[in-house]
């Protein structure tokens, strides 16, 4: 029993009742806490397992992600293979001086922006219209079943796009000039001909990426609370009235967030199926600047003034990533990552 | 020394402390009881003596041997989680097996215990349904059937039945602490729940703002609240508070003078608070009891007893009354009748309460 | 459908035309994939004619016949299994024990890693110095560089991580109690928890591996090494730029663009048949990795 009075100073509560924790504040002063040195050891001795499991990953992104962050110094440079990148000599700014006066690059550049613009224009806007038909369609199965098609193309690559579209728009074999002959129409070489580059480009955009693009917009439909719709029910609404009045409005948050994330986005054309698609013929129309840094680098070995063509888009794009971060922060008070 | 031993244990966050300094001997066998309003720290307070988090300063000992830098899995003690942690992708054999299997033990004796625990527990015939298969109570029933099993020097416990609907919480209350009776393993309880409180623990510790503000028994800290706040948390409804000043003899509390036991002499004119339990007073006087007149507002009927909800000066007083099966005899009371053993003093400033030296 | 009895007719007509104008899109959506079937399964002669539109015109199975026979097909096909195995394997090996970490409140610099692996989402050094570090590595035209190369990258770790985030800290506090070690909690608790989650990484690795065109373009030589998707490449290459490849099959059952068709067939089929087990979780998956607090 006396263990247990001593826990208000010992003295019986019956007479005067302290307050227990001031009376065993006597030998405080007499402990010395453990030192940040001890804490420490303490701290990796007992949970060294979670950096073990961290270590292959940062020494991967270390080998091969920020390493080549440090070759990107050959922008500066006059590369060579046989010095290296460290061996080589500094010349400056003299390889950006080039770029800017490469009317091939300067191209390059105007049908990045150009062609990010029309897949904004056309692009951005067809996954929402879609989310917004596929709120309203009553018929359970026929939803699933259409959901379940549109969202393939997604999952196809790019090379197998590209044949489909070959195939498609070939002027001897293909099914689009076929349908154009039962009108009478003389065939087109669609992909030899610079002004219908854009156009398909774009067109194959939307029908790979409008459906699967709907998920976050369906998700975000289905995050509106039903007792709106109810509510606009009771009060005589109808479905197209609902639809401007309700869902897009609460769903403008979404529409906002992924407008910004398109917008930084900006530099980064698929260039993967410009390769596939595009060919001499087109490049006036088609030539994007990684496919601009592909063929100086990779295939003309020039690959100091494409690695300072990189570096000039990777440094636009990550401001145009991070202005759209700091917007979108500004308008949902949520940051993208 | 056996149990389980909390020497100025600290917590702080950065420079942001939240524990501070906590002494607390718990027994070998004994049931103790943190409680305290959130964020109080108790559940802190518990996890530290589980190893889930760090203890800043202090000593914590259990079976005499200082547990401070022992991870959680060497310190031999068992916890039950609030939202009860069992893993879903498990059955019930499994989630409580667990433990067992990281530990090696042999298959056969993980069967035997296993199958010994879920009787005592009446989960045998749930051995094999997966945790969202079960109802609550059930759920509740095998996270301690996964601390039981372990047969640990200590059981902790987090709130274990704050999930739980308001009869099951009662039911599975009785069950702690028959199987508490049963087993005698020494226990730290977490709950806000003073009823939690009062009806499990042997001991009672109420915490606020980080510090112990009282220990002892129920019937201790029911009887003899060491400050207005414990009087205030413990109870239900809790104790009315009142200002007053200390006369010869007793306490004025506006026009009323209420007689208290003990020498008052010595602090006449003090500003006090006075502490008057719901279910002390009583509608007739008698020789020990002086009078507090009050405006009755409403009459709230619980069955065998009512509610008197009711005013006295600018104090909103709440008292118990016996119904004897009809609540109409009281809608005309107009004061109640103040037993002076009964009546408690705290000091004004501090909240401490006041002993008037017998 | 319960809701259609309570609609107005003018609401009626509204979701007629909405279903009408979805039927059109998916419609639109598919008829792509069946024209390259029809045109896998005509003549040579038909297809060349162009008279393919929406089935089969001398049913055919010439150009499958053709590229079965042809061992570099199978060489590919091979391949293209090899990488998605295998790399598909490594990513999980990789992101799963470092997202568990991540996750981690406990592990110092939490911050700081965050920011090192999310920083190579806005910024990468890009097409050259990525290549030279290859070939400084000697990574180019080996298999195993394939593998490793593209097993990791910030958005999985970070959609893993943010699953973890969520996951009661009780749960892994239970297990510690109960005696497990950081391996024990993951593999025990963590990942059978997750489920869902490695199952969507694990699906968008096998998708991107399987699609992987580019990068095994560019750093594999050797022919015995390249993926269904370079092959599928060299053969389109020839079909749109050598004239003569098709000039000289005119006649024959099958043409370049029957036998394209075909192997494109060949390499849709695997992820027709993924698709209905992706399905299940891209939904969910692509919202986690999104949008954070």
């Amino acid at each position: 029993m006396s263990d247990r009075n001593s826990d208000v100073g010992g003295i019986p509560i019956e007479e005067v009742v302290v307050e227990a924790s001031e009376a065993v504040r006597k030998d405080k002063q007499t402990r010395t806490p453990d030192s940040t040195w001890v804490r420490t050891f303490d701290h990796f001795r007992r949970e060294w397992q979670i950096y073990a499991m961290l270590l292959p990953t940062i020494i991967w992104f270390l080998v091969f992600l920020y390493k080549p962050m440090y070759g990107l110094q050959i922008a500066f440079k006059d590369y060579s293979i046989f010095r290296g990148a460290a061996g080589s000599p500094w010349i400056g700014f003299e390889h950006f001086e080039t770029l800017f006066n490469n009317d091939q690059f300067i191209r390059a550049v105007k049908n990045t922006i150009t062609i990010s613009f029309y897949n904004l224009l056309f692009g951005f806007p067809a996954p929402i219209i879609l989310a917004l038909m596929f709120n309203e369609v009553l018929h359970a199965t026929y939803k699933r079943t259409a959901q379940t098609i549109v969202y393939l193309p997604h999952f196809i690559s790019s090379v197998i796009i590209a044949g489909i579209v070959i195939t498609a728009f070939s002027p001897t074999v293909g099914v689009i000039n076929t349908i154009m002959g039962w009108f009478g129409l003389d065939p087109i070489y669609f992909l030899t001909q610079p002004e219908w580059f854009r156009p398909i480009f774009v067109g194959t955009g939307i029908w790979q990426e409008a459906g699967f693009g709907s998920i976050v917009f369906l998700a975000a439909i289905a995050g509106v609370n039903p007792s709106l719709y109810e509510s606009a029910v009771v009060d005589g609404a109808n479905r197209w009235q609902m639809m401007w009045k309700i869902t897009i409005p609460s769903i403008l948050p979404t529409i906002l967030i992924m407008l910004i994330i398109r917008i930084g986005n900006v530099m980064e054309v698929s260039f993967e199926l410009v390769i596939l698609l595009y060919q001499p013929a087109t490049y006036e129309t088609a030539d994007v600047v990684n496919t601009w840094v592909y063929r100086q680098g990779l295939q003309s070995g020039q690959y100091d003034l494409a690695a300072a063509a990189g570096l000039f888009n990777a440094v636009v794009a990550f401001t145009l990533v991070m202005t759209a971060n700091t917007l979108s922060r500004r308008f949902s008070r949520t940051s993208l990552w | 020394m056996s149990g389980v031993n909390l020497d100025g244990i600290v917590k702080a966050y950065g420079a942001l402390q939240v524990v501070h300094g906590i002494d607390l001997n718990v027994a070998e066998k004994e049931f103790v009881v943190l409680v305290g309003p959130s964020g109080c720290g108790k559940s802190t307070t518990l996890r530290m003596v589980a190893g889930l988090e760090e203890i800043t300063d202090g000593d914590l000992t259990i079976d005499g041997r200082r547990m401070n830098r022992v991870a959680p899995k060497d310190r031999d003690v068992a916890m039950v989680f609030q939202n009860y942690a069992l893993y879903p992708h498990l059955n019930v054999a499994d989630n409580m097996a667990f433990g067992l299997r990281i530990r090696k033990m042999p298959k056969a004796e993980i069967k035997t215990t296993i199958d010994d625990v879920a009787e005592i527990l009446g989960l045998t015939p749930y051995l094999d349904r997966r945790p969202a298969d079960l109802s609550g109570g059930q759920r509740q029933r095998v996270a301690m059937g996964r601390a039981i099993v372990r047969h640990p020097k200590v059981f902790l416990f987090d709130e274990p039945l704050s999930n739980l609907d308001a009869k099951l919480r009662t039911q599975m209350r009785a069950e702690i602490k028959r199987l508490h009776n049963r087993l005698g393993v020494t226990s730290i309880y977490v709950t806000h729940d003073q009823v939690e409180a009062m009806t499990l623990a042997d001991r009672i510790v109420v915490m606020n703002d980080g510090r112990i503000e009282q220990v002892g028994t129920p019937m201790e800290l029911f009887n003899n609240p060491a400050n207005t706040f414990v009087a205030g948390f413990l109870g239900s409804p809790p104790m009315n508070q009142m200002k007053g000043v200390i006369t010869d003899g007793g306490a004025r509390i506006g026009d009323a003078e209420i007689k208290i036991d003990g020498q008052t002499a010595d602090h006449v004119g003090r500003d006090v608070i006075v502490g008057i339990r719901p279910e002390h007073v009583t509608l007739g006087a008698d020789e020990t009891t002086s009078t507090l007149p009050i405006n009755l507002d409403l009459v709230e009927p619980l069955g065998s007893e009512a509610l008197l909800h009711a005013r006295h000066g600018d104090d909103n007083l709440v008292f118990k009354a016996d119904t004897n099966g009809d609540i109409n005899h009281l809608s005309g009371v107009d004061a109640v009748h103040v037993p002076s053993h009964l009546v408690k003093v705290f000091d004004a400033e501090t909240g401490r309460a006041l002993s008037m030296g017998a | 459908m319960q809701r259609w009895n309570l609609y107005s007719g003018g609401d009626k007509v509204f979701a007629i035309v909405v279903s009408v104008l979805i039927g059109m899109f998916t419609v639109a959506t598919l008829y792509p994939f069946i024209y390259i079937a029809a045109v896998s399964f005509s003549s040579g002669f038909a297809a060349q004619a162009g008279k393919v539109v929406l089935t089969p015109i001398d049913a055919t199975l010439e150009a499958y016949g053709y590229i079965i026979k042809d061992p570099k097909f199978w060489m590919s096909y091979r391949n293209t299994f090899i990488y998605t195995i295998g790399g598909t394997l490594m990513s999980l090996l990789f992101i799963i024990p470092a997202a568990y970490a991540l996750s981690r409140p406990q592990l110092k610099g939490r911050r700081f890693f965050n920011l090192f692996i999310a920083f190579t989402m806005w910024f990468n050094a890009g097409l050259i110095p990525f290549f030279l570090n290859m070939r400084d590595l000697n990574l180019l035209d080996s298999m195993f560089g394939i593998i490793l190369a593209f097993a990791v990258n910030a958005f999985n770790i970070i959609l893993l991580r943010n699953f973890f985030e969520a996951i009661p800290q009780s749960f892994e506090e239970a297990a510690r109690m109960d005696g497990a070690n950081d391996f024990q909690v993951l593999w025990k608790v963590f990942v059978p928890l997750s489920k869902p989650a490695i199952a969507t990484i694990t699906l968008f690795c096998i998708v991107s591996r399987w699609n992987g065109f580019f990068w095994a373009m560019v750093l594999l030589q050797s022919e015995d090494k390249i993926p269904l998707q370079v092959f599928l490449r060299h053969t389109i290459a020839q079909l749109s730029d050598d004239d003569e490849f098709a000039i000289v099959q005119t006649d024959a059952a099958f043409s370049a663009e029957t036998v394209t068709a075909a192997i494109i067939v060949c390499s849709i089929i695997p992820v027709l048949i993924v698709y209905p087990f992706i399905q299940k979780y891209f939904e969910k998956g692509i919202l986690l990795g999104g949008v954070k607090e």
